[in-house]
């Protein structure tokens, strides 16, 4: 028997390369909960664009108050209800170069080119009767004669009055409307809710001659000066939206906390003890839930009077019972488990099991629970702050802003608007992120 | 089945007791008394007052007495409203309120089921995309936004239904509607999920085999079950309905309950505050107890646990 040794050359005997040492390993990283939840959530995208919307809100929250120019309380008051796009009246000759805008009241403000709101112009003479204003500009004359409108109101009335039976209106059977429609108006009829709609709408409601010179052109820019307008009392809009975040997501924060305090340990504990106990316990939480919180809330703060931090105590007192009862549920089918029992073995405390082994156990769910109360505080803030019982002036909530602008909501409906969009994106950046969240770390709920 | 609609009204009774304690307890313990305003009184006057209103008594004969009237249904004077009794202005304002919350739990019942039920029927398809993203921006608006923005479509605008109040009838529906929004896509969501769930189960399968039509399928197999959660919803969604008219009696000018008990909280007129909270407590307690009453005959499997 001829043994054949086959030979290696002792120069290919090289240590391996370090990461070639697992090439053979078919295995993943582990990975722990969160990181698992972590991964789930990124492919959510829906759940993406809501937590960056979160943080976007949060962080302009908290920052854009430091350098902004204006303070939520600011009032300029000859600069009020400007809309955030204006429409404006160039002016340009050798005396003056400016642009004039008509506010609601049929005042003149100054305004530049680009946008900026200088002043309201003092007018010379001001006849009430026969509505026009007459202003100086620099040596200049500029009349603005709003009685158009009014004319055009009576003959509306006049004409309410005539065809109501009818509904439908000849555009002839009055000025403002043949003037409206021009050389058609002979053949054409409308219905008094369009004649209306003409009437607030469409037609002209001032005229503005400068110089003995009608001014027909227009033109709109943004307001430079209140980037999303000022409000009744000529504070800027836009900071007191910033300002409103603040509130809500105060509100919305604490509302979290409280859940995560009282609730999982209340929770924690009626499930723990079980027996009489339990049953006590949870016969209180069914009792507290069965009126609206918000009911609560508002008996509270007839007590402590209104304002920031009666409503957070208010929610404090009463917000936790949801998750109380979620807790309690998790914990009766987690106590049996063996390892609750080794750590019982061992002489752990009550307390330690809980923060140590219960809770950890049951942090998707808490999470989920969580993400979802704060939508709910943050709407029970605009609720009460729209009916007068939360925050008081000057703050500014998002509820209070649309409260303040309901009294003029025809007139300027932007300040309605504005505060509106800011709730409604940010409930459903909330909603749609908890949603993203359950999906992940708590998918025997999916719905 | 007897002990367990026994358990459920001693609950209620309870419940019902702790909420007047705790009117009671939290409307005692404001600073001040409630006569002792702004406005200046002579001490005769104030001493006449207090005689009235039985201020001048200790705490526990006064509790005592005002759970006494309370359990005969009476609900004592406005401090306020001079010369009116709580119950008469209670008796005033809550038929616009019942009403508007009847029309609108009808609404709610009616089309959120059915909307769920054809959002599972179509499930990923176009109309549940649809209904869904409806359902999503129904819970995320806030009622007073839609309150507002309907006033100004349909009064402002179209010039159709009357910007206060409820005459003619046509002030009904921006109520009712705005009211059931949030409810409704809530039970829309309820009802999809719990649909589909059923219509994945063997028994369906079973119905399907045996060649029974499709809407027979739907409507007598799947929904009877699919409902059960939706009725356990009933609880809440009145509370919602009380809750929301707070708002929306505000902005609508509806001399509603929600509106008075406003109202009475901005003036703090606190024996109108403690009627009108413990008659919503009864109110919800009662309708709780009806549904878990009712839930019995709608699903069986309850008697027997």
């Amino acid at each position: 028997m001829v043994e054949k040794k086959e030979h290696i050359a002792p120069e290919l005997w090289v240590p391996l390369q370090e990461q070639e040492k697992d090439s053979e390993k078919i295995e993943k990283p582990s990975l722990t909960f969160l990181q698992d939840g972590w991964r789930r959530l990124k492919k959510n995208k829906m759940a993406m664009v809501s937590m960056f919307v979160i943080i976007v809100l949060v962080l302009s929250a908290v920052l854009i108050p430091f350098f902004w120019g204006y303070s939520y309380e600011e009032q300029t008051l000859t600069l009020s209800n400007t809309p955030p796009i204006l429409k404006v009246y160039p002016i340009q000759d050798e005396s003056n170069d400016m642009c004039i805008y008509i506010t609601k009241s049929y005042d003149a403000m100054e305004v530049t080119h680009k946008g900026e709101l200088v002043q309201l112009i003092q007018p010379t003479y001001k006849d009430v009767i026969t509505r026009k204003s007459t202003y100086d500009l620099n040596g200049k004359e500029l009349v603005i004669d709003y009685s158009l409108y009014t004319q055009a109101l009576k003959e509306y009335n006049k004409l309410e009055k005539k065809y109501a039976d009818k509904g439908e209106v000849p555009a002839t059977a009055a000025k403002y409307l043949s003037h409206y429609f021009g050389d058609e108006a002979k053949n054409t009829t409308v219905s008094l809710v369009e004649a209306k709609n003409i009437l607030e709408e469409k037609i002209e409601k001032c005229s503005v001659t400068y110089d003995g010179n009608r001014l027909t052109e227009s033109k709109s820019v943004w307001n430079k000066t209140f980037i999303l307008g000022s409000d009744s009392l000529g504070r800027d809009l836009f900071i007191r939206v910033v300002y409103g975040a603040r509130m809500s997501l105060t509100v919305g924060i604490f509302a979290a906390l409280v859940n995560f305090i009282i609730g999982v340990f209340y929770g924690c504990f009626a499930g723990y003890k079980g027996g009489n106990v339990d049953t006590i316990m949870m016969r209180i939480v069914d009792v507290i839930d069965s009126v609206p919180v918000t009911l609560y809330v508002i008996l509270i703060m007839v007590v402590i009077g209104s304002g920031m931090q009666s409503i957070i105590l208010a929610l404090g007192l009463t917000y936790w019972v949801r998750m109380a009862r979620i807790v309690r549920g998790q914990v009766l089918s987690l106590k049996n488990s063996e390892f609750v029992l080794a750590a019982r073995t061992l002489g752990a405390s009550t307390g330690r099991i809980f923060v140590k082994h219960l809770i950890p156990n049951m942090m998707g769910t808490i999470m989920v629970a969580i993400a979802m109360q704060i939508p709910n505080a943050i709407f029970t803030e605009a609720f009460l702050s729209f009916i007068g019982l939360g925050i008081s002036a000057p703050m500014a909530s998002w509820g209070t802003l649309c409260n303040d602008a309901l009294a003029s909501i025809y007139v300027y409906p932007y300040q309605l608007l504005i505060p509106a969009v800011a709730i409604s994106v940010t409930i459903l950046a909330f909603n749609l992120f908890s949603d993203g969240l359950r999906d992940a770390f708590d998918p025997k709920q999916r719905k | 089945m007897i002990r367990y609609i026994l358990k459920r009204v001693v609950a209620a009774l309870i419940t019902i007791w702790f909420i007047m304690t705790l009117t009671f307890v939290l409307m005692n313990s404001i600073p001040g008394s409630p006569i002792s305003t702004d406005k200046v009184y002579d001490v005769a006057l104030q001493e006449a007052l207090n005689e009235k209103f039985g201020l001048n008594k200790p705490p526990l004969e006064r509790y005592i007495k005002y759970i006494v009237d309370y359990a005969h249904g009476d609900f004592g004077m406005s401090y306020l409203k001079v010369g009116l009794t709580t119950n008469e202005i209670i008796a005033a304002g809550f038929p616009y309120s019942l009403r508007i919350g009847i029309y609108a739990s009808g609404l709610i019942v009616i089309f959120g089921v059915m909307a769920g039920i054809i959002a599972a029927l179509r499930q990923n398809k176009f109309v549940d995309r649809f209904l869904m993203v409806l359902s999503t921006l129904g819970a995320t608006i806030p009622s007073f936004v839609f309150a507002t923005l309907y006033l100004f479509l349909f009064s402002k605008i179209l010039g159709l239904v009357p910007a206060f109040g409820v005459k003619p009838w046509t002030g009904y529906i921006g109520p009712v509607l705005v009211t059931s929004v949030f409810s409704m896509a809530f039970v829309t969501r309820l009802m999809r999920t719990s649909m589909i769930e059923e219509l994945n189960q063997d028994y369906i399968r079973t119905a399907r085999a045996k060649g029974i039509s499709e809407f027979k399928v739907v409507t007598k197999h799947a929904m009877r079950n699919a409902i059960l959660p939706v009725v356990t919803y009933v609880g809440p969604m009145v509370a919602m309905v009380v809750t929301g008219s707070f708002v929306i009696e505000k902005v609508f000018g509806i001399p509603g309950i929600g509106s008075l008990f406003t109202s009475s909280v901005l003036t703090r007129d606190y024996t109108m505050i403690m009627g009108i909270t413990v008659f919503f407590a009864v109110f919800l307690v009662f309708c709780t107890l009806v549904v878990d009453i009712l839930y019995v005959f709608v699903d069986p499997r309850i008697k027997y646990e």
